[in-house]
């Protein structure tokens, strides 16, 4: 029986072993490489031999203005656009999960936008915020706003990357806090209900507590995502006018891929890393100190 | 009273976003069929009354004349389709493995593990000049086995459980992709120089992705299948069925819904991914996301065209969205997605 048992347990390699060597030579072993290459000065063009320069490139880096744009343009975005998406995302889950009208064929509807390429969002967004034919324009022009030009005025473009990304996104926070709602236990606000209390405090007595934990974990997942984001910004702005509008990942891009410069985005990339996990541990921090408040 | 003005607020409220979410959507589908002087003089809204629908544009695209269409969504469909059955499957094995059995992992042979691959990968490759393809390979195994051998022992320190390992398979998503899409290029144009070509390559796109959507994969099926109730696994095992046919022949089945919801969602994932695609491919492999980029600079404002190139990336996830929206409705998301 005692060999049986060794035997069973030996298997469980035989499971994971597959998925854990491809992500360990597809993810991490690159990282090896490229931490690497971010001591190194490795020019494609034109070709150099590599030449160990320390600490160089992260010293190039943190004193570039261009570096700091892009962070603060990158977190103008996600903050504001997160903000939108968890308000908006939690109020239609509210509002699902209390049956208004017609349901589910908002459910279907609803899910939609997160399903759809980025690449193709900012496609569409281009022409409903094309300054002189697009839809939008028309609108403006009806209110009296004029012709306003949306993706060449840097505030504008980056209202536009905004409103983009809550589009998008605003789904993926429905569906989690329904589902979230949905397993909450009903008795609690059966008994909330006869003893009289209005929805206004019921939400904030009860809803909003019960589901702060997964609201944390929802905001937290976007704010990780949301500091991806490259393709919307790529097709959109391109990062333009000029840099106004070039996040964190565009950069990277743009140094290794236009400047051939495979140290600099080396480096950058870690301290991309170092950014995120900088902001997570922020949030998670005043996160658990809200949540003890509650509890 | 009260409870009924909240209704109606909350039934506004949705067919606001209703129309903000839908509009785009309905813009690109009409802007498909409009003949180029309904997009150039003006915004136009409805078809037949605005303007007069022709198909004109999807002739253009499916005829060839305004480049390869065809090209890129073989690919996109080929990589996709392989890489996320690829990604499922392993996933699916490894979560099997994180929810049947305890793993134990010490955090000093882990440690050990990152401390002689990364000091061995920059003595081989920086002291004895082996090449990097090479380099890592040799430091790959040699890590793994001292590290596994360790692991034996009882070292100091934390143990690591399943729900770490988990964890760790999750948290590749918490790295910002340019770090290893980025890191990747280069590896791949190693590898390339080693003789064997992996940049804009099937195997390597399928590789990439596989690796991308594993995390997703690992997570969502460990959830499932924690809900398959062991007895019939156990009734197996009385009859001396190997678990690995157990897997296949019992455990998979029995979870077919998860699997399926797990497919499309990572599926989704892959098929609009950007940055790998945009760094890894070059041409013969190249993704739709890639081409669709590419519309906008060449094309400039005709959008009738890019509204078609648009739409076929767009409908196949119109299908996977009106799935997962059915499956969410019958409750089997809401108890999986925590």
């Amino acid at each position: 029986m005692h060999g049986d048992a060794v035997r069973h347990d030996r298997v469980k390699y035989a499971f994971i072993w597959p998925a854990f060597i491809i992500v360990l030579v597809i993810t991490i072993f690159p990282l090896i490489y490229a931490l690497t290459v971010s001591f190194q000065s490795v020019r494609l063009v034109p070709p150099l031999p590599p030449r160990f320069v320390g600490f160089d490139n992260y010293v190039d880096i943190l004193s570039s203005q261009r570096f700091w744009g892009s962070t603060w343009t990158t977190a103008t975005i996600v903050f504001a656009s997160v903000a939108f998406q968890y308000a908006l995302g939690f109020l239609l889950a509210l509002a699902l999960h209390h049956n208004v009208r017609g349901s589910s064929l908002y459910r279907v509807v609803f899910l939609l936008p997160m399903f759809i390429a980025p690449v193709c969002v900012a496609l569409i967004a281009r022409m409903v915020f094309h300054p002189y034919l697009g839809p939008v324009n028309d609108a403006m022009v009806g209110l009296g706003f004029g012709n306003l030009p949306f993706l060449t005025e840097p505030a504008l473009a980056i209202m536009v990357l905004i409103s983009i990304e809550t589009w998008q996104w605003t789904p993926f926070v429905t569906l989690l806090m329904l589902a979230g709602l949905q397993s909450m236990p009903s008795e609690v606000f059966e008994a909330a209900r006869v003893d009289d209390i209005g929805p206004w405090r019921r939400f904030w007595d009860l809803t909003f507590p019960m589901l702060l934990p997964l609201s944390v974990a929802v905001i937290f997942i976007r704010l990780i995502e949301g500091f991806k984001v490259i393709d919307t910004v790529f097709v959109l702005t391109g990062g333009g006018p000029g840099t106004a509008t070039e996040t964190l990942t565009l950069f990277a891009y743009n140094e290794g891929f236009k400047k051939f410069n495979l140290g600099m985005t080396s480096a950058l990339s870690f301290v991309f890393l170092i950014v995120v996990i900088v902001f997570g541990t922020i949030y998670l921090a005043a996160a658990r100190r809200l949540m003890k408040r509650y509890a | 009273m009260e409870n009924r003005s909240l209704r109606t607020i909350g039934l506004v409220g949705c067919l606001v976003w209703l129309f903000f979410s839908f509009f785009p959507l309905y813009w690109v589908f009409v802007t498909a069929f409009k003949p180029p002087l309904a997009v150039s003089q003006g915004a136009t809204y409805i078809p037949f009354v605005d303007f007069q629908p022709t198909l004109q544009a999807f002739r253009d695209a499916f005829s060839g004349i305004r480049g390869d269409f065809f090209g890129p969504i073989v690919a996109s469909i080929s990589i996709s389709v392989v890489a996320t059955a690829l990604s499922v499957f392993l996933g699916a094995m490894a979560a099997y493995s994180l929810v049947r059995f305890e793993f134990r992992i010490r955090l000093a042979s882990g440690l050990t593990f990152g401390v002689i691959s990364i000091g061995g990968f920059v003595l081989l490759n920086g002291a004895f000049d082996i090449d990097v393809p090479y380099a890592l390979l040799i430091v790959l195994v040699l890590a793994l086995v001292v590290s596994i051998w360790m692991n034996k022992y009882r070292l100091p320190g934390p143990v690591l459980g399943n729900n770490d390992v988990t964890f760790w398979f999750v948290s590749q998503r918490m790295f910002p992709p340019i770090v290893s899409a980025f890191a990747l290029f280069l590896l791949y144009a190693e590898v390339g120089r080693a003789g064997f070509p992996l940049l804009d390559s099937f195997l390597g796109m399928v590789l990439a992705y596989t690796a991308f959507g594993l995390p997703f994969a690992v997570w969502l099926m460990r959830d499932f299948f924690s809900t398959v109730p062991v007895e019939v696994e156990e009734a197996a095992q009385v009859d001396n069925i190997g678990r690995m046919r157990i897997f296949i022949q019992i455990v998979l089945p029995m979870s077919l819904p998860g699997l399926l919801a797990t497919s499309m969602i990572v599926l989704a994932f892959i098929w609009n991914e950007f940055l790998f695609a945009l760094l890894l491919t070059s041409g013969d492999w190249q993704t739709l996301p890639i081409l669709l980029a590419g519309q906008q600079s060449s094309r400039g404002d005709e959008w009738w065209a890019i509204s078609v190139a648009a739409l076929i990336a767009i409908i196949p996830m119109v299908v996977i969205a009106a799935i997962l929206g059915r499956m969410m409705r019958s409750g089997l998301l809401s108890g999986s997605i925590k």
